[in-house]
């Protein structure tokens, strides 16, 4: 466990990481202990190693054909931002205006068709009623002609309302006047006199 | 202009940068492209991936400028973009390329490479060197970065930690443990000599 310890420590010391306080008790520890001291020796080494790793010298010529590609990248991507969103994507508002148009158009469309459904219009006809009438009645003369004059008078009751006041013939009615009281009577003279200003 | 913009410091740079000047930006890349790219190709061990990456490291620290509230130093936060493009990377061609060479492998790869030296035959440190190298390379990922950040690239603890986004005590571990791992796959040639 005290082994393991120092090991940590070992490694803290090789980076300069270790408190001057745990420093001494560490090289105590290293004077006493053979494992930990072959331990140090052989990661100091390793360290020692690590660093003198061959580092490639790469000539200046090479950083600045670097430099100057960076600035290339840099220029081109600074007309990029200049120049905007491609082409494609400048028109993405136009786009998706005609898309939001065109969706309201076919929306619309849908809801007019569908409200627009001809309706069922309901027509009444006399004509199935009249037919069967017609056929009993055309078996029976008496009856025939009772239903003629019938349709007969009800067509003539149609034409004095709506005639009403242009029929000259309203004051020969006799069943009218002799229904009339004495008082209607000159109610009715006074205003025929007032009619024609006599 | 570049004289002047070399008097400069980085935070005065990286003002000027966000307000579209690309001569501050470019004194910028200057300053840090020689260790971002020796960061990168500690990780990859591939000039031409270690050149692509730092180009879109700069890249992405460029369109991303806007972002940056300078909470931390620019030094650290390019870092952390260049770290953390390479650490995806490397993900995506250890999945590609499926390696072969896993740790188990190694420790008998070690040993009948020892058992077949001839003492004269070759320079130990030379050996010692390339397999230092393969030893780091198969180190898993969070322990390699940190190793490659505080050994090669010379970074503290503290800054390590504010790359990758953790504490310091994680970073002291990882180093640890880093450095248990490479002791026990190289201590045939480091008791060689």
């Amino acid at each position: 466990m005290r082994h393991k310890k120092i090991e940590k420590w070992l490694s803290d010391n090789i980076d300069g990481e270790l408190p001057e306080k745990k420093k001494k008790i560490l090289e105590t520890h290293l004077r006493k202990c053979s494992s930990c001291s072959s331990y140090a020796e052989n990661i100091q080494r390793i360290h020692k190693e690590a660093k003198s790793l061959e580092k490639l010298e790469v000539s200046p010529i090479h950083w600045e054909e670097f430099t100057s590609r960076i600035k290339t990248e840099i220029s081109s991507a600074q007309q990029e931002r200049l120049l905007g969103a491609p082409l494609f994507l400048r028109w993405k508002w136009a786009w998706a205006g005609a898309t939001l148009l065109f969706v309201i158009i076919v929306g619309l469309f849908l809801y007019l068709t569908k409200n627009k459904t001809p309706q069922q219009v309901y027509v009444f006809s006399f004509e199935n009623s009249l037919a069967k009438i017609y056929q009993e009645i055309g078996s029976d003369q008496e009856l025939e002609e009772l239903f003629n004059s019938v349709i007969l008078g009800s067509i003539g009751e149609t034409l004095e309302d709506s005639e009403w006041g242009e029929r000259p013939d309203f004051y020969e009615n006799l069943i009218l006047w002799e229904n009339l009281t004495e008082e209607e009577m000159r109610f009715l003279e006074s205003e025929i006199k007032k009619d024609n200003k006599l | 202009m570049n004289g002047n913009m070399a008097d400069f410091a980085d935070d005065h740079l990286v003002k000027l940068a966000k307000q579209g000047d690309v001569d501050a930006f470019t004194e910028l890349v200057r300053r840090f492209e020689e260790k971002i790219y020796h960061t990168i190709l500690s990780l990859t061990r591939n000039q031409q991936d270690a050149y692509d990456l730092a180009q879109e490291t700069f890249m992405h620290a460029y369109k991303s400028l806007r972002n940056f509230k300078q909470r931390s130093t620019f030094y650290t936060w390019i870092y952390r973009i260049a770290v953390n493009l390479t650490l995806n990377f490397l993900k995506k061609r250890k999945k590609d390329e499926k390696r072969e060479v896993q740790l188990g492998d190694y420790s008998l790869d070690v040993k009948s490479a020892t058992s077949t030296l001839s003492p004269e035959g070759y320079s130990m440190k030379k050996e010692l060197s390339e397999k230092l190298k393969e030893a780091i390379d198969s180190l898993p990922l969070a322990y390699k970065v940190s190793f490659v950040l505080v050994v090669s690239q010379g970074l503290t603890h503290t800054q390590a930690a504010n790359v990758l986004r953790c504490s310091e005590n994680t970073i002291s571990w990882r180093m640890h443990k880093a450095r248990k791992m490479l002791q026990q796959k190289l201590r045939p040639y480091l008791e060689g000599e």
